[in-house]
């Protein structure tokens, strides 16, 4: 079964209850079994407003605690723009993501127009070692609202003993990799 | 009918404020270009609304900035007084702008709206 992270196409869960998924973090991987699954389809709740922005200036940079999990789960999210802004995500705070060696990609109207599925927007967010979004205008006139939009899947898991599985040296015969943060 | 050669949609569509031109023969700013990006953005025209109710009919050019100047770009668009004209794509050239775009009219009052693609 073909299940993997940034999956061109229609979102897909990335694991099934019973897979093991190996979450990025804190530069280490966390093992854990999928017990649950279940989507967040894209709706209001899960949409972000980073606030009234002047022509050509940017919003602070906001936790976006709309995304926050429970302990012992993670999400699994793609993302587009509402408003004509240039949205950038940062994991954790002083991380931007999307990274290149001197830029880092920006969620824009034109990322949708390329990228319909927005396979390439996705990233994932484990409990609450939340995202961090913000956004820039620009355009030569003030926007009242920059809105984000979110959609995707939560996954309740359960982490292995360390005895079991530990990165680096024990490790699952088969795992996801989960990128809920930069690898530097 | 849409022209067999219209291209794909590379941009999204804008429309710019109603502009009620202040001064006969003096440009003025009708689009301004998004610039505060990695990249400036250009764009096409795409659609034109002149309402013109003067009493005149008017001459309205529609060009590239920055002011004060105006570089023309497209045919001038005559406007008959008392009427509600209006341009629509497969009627305007195909021009990728890389500056504010701006309008003229021979005629002060006259009322200018228009329709872009913007390209990122």
């Amino acid at each position: 079964m073909d299940l993997y992270p940034f999956k061109p196409g229609p979102i897909e869960p990335v694991a099934l209850p019973g897979h093991t998924v190996g979450i990025w973090q804190k530069k280490n991987y966390v093992f854990a079994e999928v017990l649950y699954v279940e989507g967040v389809p894209r709706s209001d709740p899960i949409e972000i407003d980073l606030g009234a922005i002047a022509a050509g200036g940017t919003s602070a940079i906001a936790q976006t605690t709309a995304l926050s999990l429970p302990d012992d789960e993670f999400g699994q999210f793609r993302c587009f723009v509402v408003d004509d802004i240039c949205a950038m995500l940062w994991q954790a705070r002083p991380d931007g993501r999307y990274k290149l060696r001197t830029r880092n990609g920006r969620v824009t109207r034109w990322t949708e127009l390329k990228d319909p599925c927005g396979h390439t927007t996705e990233f994932y967010v484990y409990e609450q070692d939340d995202a961090f979004h913000q956004a820039l205008n620009p355009t030569a006139y003030a926007l009242t609202q920059s809105r984000v939009a979110f959609y995707g899947f939560r996954y309740v898991i359960q982490e292995y003993a360390p005895e079991r599985y530990r990165w680096p040296d024990v490790l699952p015969p088969q795992w996801t990799r989960i990128p809920a943060t930069a690898h530097l | 009918m849409a022209s067999p050669y219209t291209q794909p949609a590379r941009g999204i569509r804008k429309s710019s404020a109603i502009i009620d031109v202040a001064a006969a023969a003096t440009p003025e700013n009708l689009y301004l270009q998004s610039a505060a990006g990695q990249n400036a953005r250009t764009v096409i025209l795409r659609k034109v609304y002149i309402w013109n109710n003067t009493g005149a009919n008017a001459q309205v050019q529609i060009g590239q900035g920055p002011l004060p100047a105006l570089g023309a770009l497209y045919p001038v668009f005559y406007a008959l007084n008392g009427f509600d004209n209006q341009w629509t794509e497969d009627e305007i050239p195909e021009v990728e702008v890389n500056a504010n775009l701006v309008v003229q009219s021979d005629v002060l009052g006259v009322h200018v709206q228009v329709e872009v693609e913007e390209i990122e």
